[in-house]
């Protein structure tokens, strides 16, 4: 049976694996937002100069104000969906994508096909 | 931005000719010059390789391994162009610049990443550093067919989706699911490609009434052909049978890539 911290760390684990964002949650983002995202998704990490660069090559009806830059920026980053590294001018901005979940179904069918094969295998040689 | 271009080639339903298209595909761009890479994402049914003339055995590094760490991206990285084998087709991408990143095709492995997920930071990071690494000018990627995680990262990291349909309703309902999700991530380029299309059809009456319904442009439409089915992935049929009317219809797509 396991002990308490071993649950304290599952659920920290678990947690952990249901933060950061979804392709799915960047096709609900405001435009300007999904700007952003799309070019953090290519990025990996861009530093601020690069992000608001990009704003600016927005469609000028999308296209947020440095203030509202920041406080999408801090709004991403709140949400854990980016993750900020420095901070003012010189922040550094890295995309923090959803990990995908393991299927504990998938895999028994792909484990058992392994069992199998290697039985076969075995009784053939 | 990272200059090279990534171009997913997708089909909501399976058996399309997805990844012999993105073969083919990826290997008419090489024979343009251009220096591509292959990226097999349908990590729970791989099949790709096979195109390539890969089996487990020459298969080296795949992306499972990268995935665990195990691996570097350019370790990954199977040049197609230095490991030939006689196939005619094959044959002529000697010395092109064609890296494969396959999955892996071992049944313990594709277990593992079905229990464990994957890292979706590391497989992004995975083909943005394939990219800078191997100075690709296009990067291909071939998906799992339907909409699931790893395909929706595909779509939204691409500059280009090019979805293939046959002329069947399940497929221009499936496709019509994909479009509006591309359409919501801001895929830059999106267009159609129609295979599998019946001889007897009008082409371009086909071409125009696909064009009107999804208001998006029809690359090509390629014909159903036995002698796809007759050469059964073990040739890149495009390159190995140019003057075929398959093959013909295939080079059509070319502009819509090398003008991304």
């Amino acid at each position: 049976m396991p002990g308490i911290f071993d649950r304290l760390n599952k659920e920290i684990k678990d947690s952990q694996r249901q933060e950061g964002i979804s392709p799915l949650d960047i096709a609900q983002l405001p435009p300007a937002m999904r700007k952003i995202m799309r070019l953090m998704l290519r990025e990996v990490q861009a530093p601020y100069a690069l992000i608001c660069e990009t704003m600016e090559k927005v469609a000028e009806q999308e296209r947020l104000s440095r203030s509202a830059l920041d406080d999408a920026l801090a709004a991403l980053t709140e949400q854990g969906w980016l993750i900020q590294i420095g901070a003012g001018e010189k922040a550094l901005y890295k995309v923090n994508l959803r990990r995908k979940e393991g299927s504990a179904l998938m895999s028994g069918i792909w484990s058992s096909l392994d069992t199998k094969l290697k039985k076969d295998s075995s009784d053939k040689s | 931005m990272s200059q090279g271009k990534i171009v997913s080639i997708h089909s909501f339903r399976g058996g399309t000719g997805k990844s012999n298209t993105t073969a083919n595909l990826a290997a008419l761009t090489a024979l343009e010059g251009k220096r591509v890479g292959v990226v097999d994402t349908d990590i729970q049914s791989p099949g790709i390789h096979v195109l390539f003339g890969l089996d487990d055995e020459k298969m080296g590094k795949t992306l499972n391994d990268f995935l665990h760490g195990k691996a570097t991206i350019r370790e990954v990285g199977f040049s197609i162009g230095e490991n030939l084998t006689a196939e005619e087709g094959r044959a002529k991408l000697a010395g092109k610049k064609l890296w494969l990143f396959p999955s892996s095709i071992k049944s313990r492995e594709i277990s593992q990443i079905l229990k464990e997920g994957i890292d979706f930071n590391l497989l992004n990071e995975g083909l943005q550093s394939a990219i800078k690494e191997f100075d690709l000018d296009y990067l291909f990627i071939d998906t799992h067919p339907g909409l699931n995680e790893e395909t929706l990262l595909s779509i939204a990291i691409s500059d280009a989706l090019l979805l293939i349909l046959r002329p069947d309703n399940q497929d221009l309902q499936g496709t019509s699911v994909t479009v509006d999700v591309a359409r919501s991530l801001d895929v830059p380029n999106l267009f159609l490609l129609i295979n599998k299309a019946l001889p007897k059809y009008d082409f371009a009456a086909l071409k125009e009434n696909i064009q009107n319904q999804f208001q998006l442009p029809v690359a090509s439409v390629l014909p159903l052909s036995f002698d796809i089915a007759e050469n059964a992935s073990g040739d890149l049929f495009a390159l190995r049978h140019p003057q075929h009317e398959w093959s013909q219809a295939l080079r059509g797509v070319l502009p819509y890539i090398l003008n991304i």
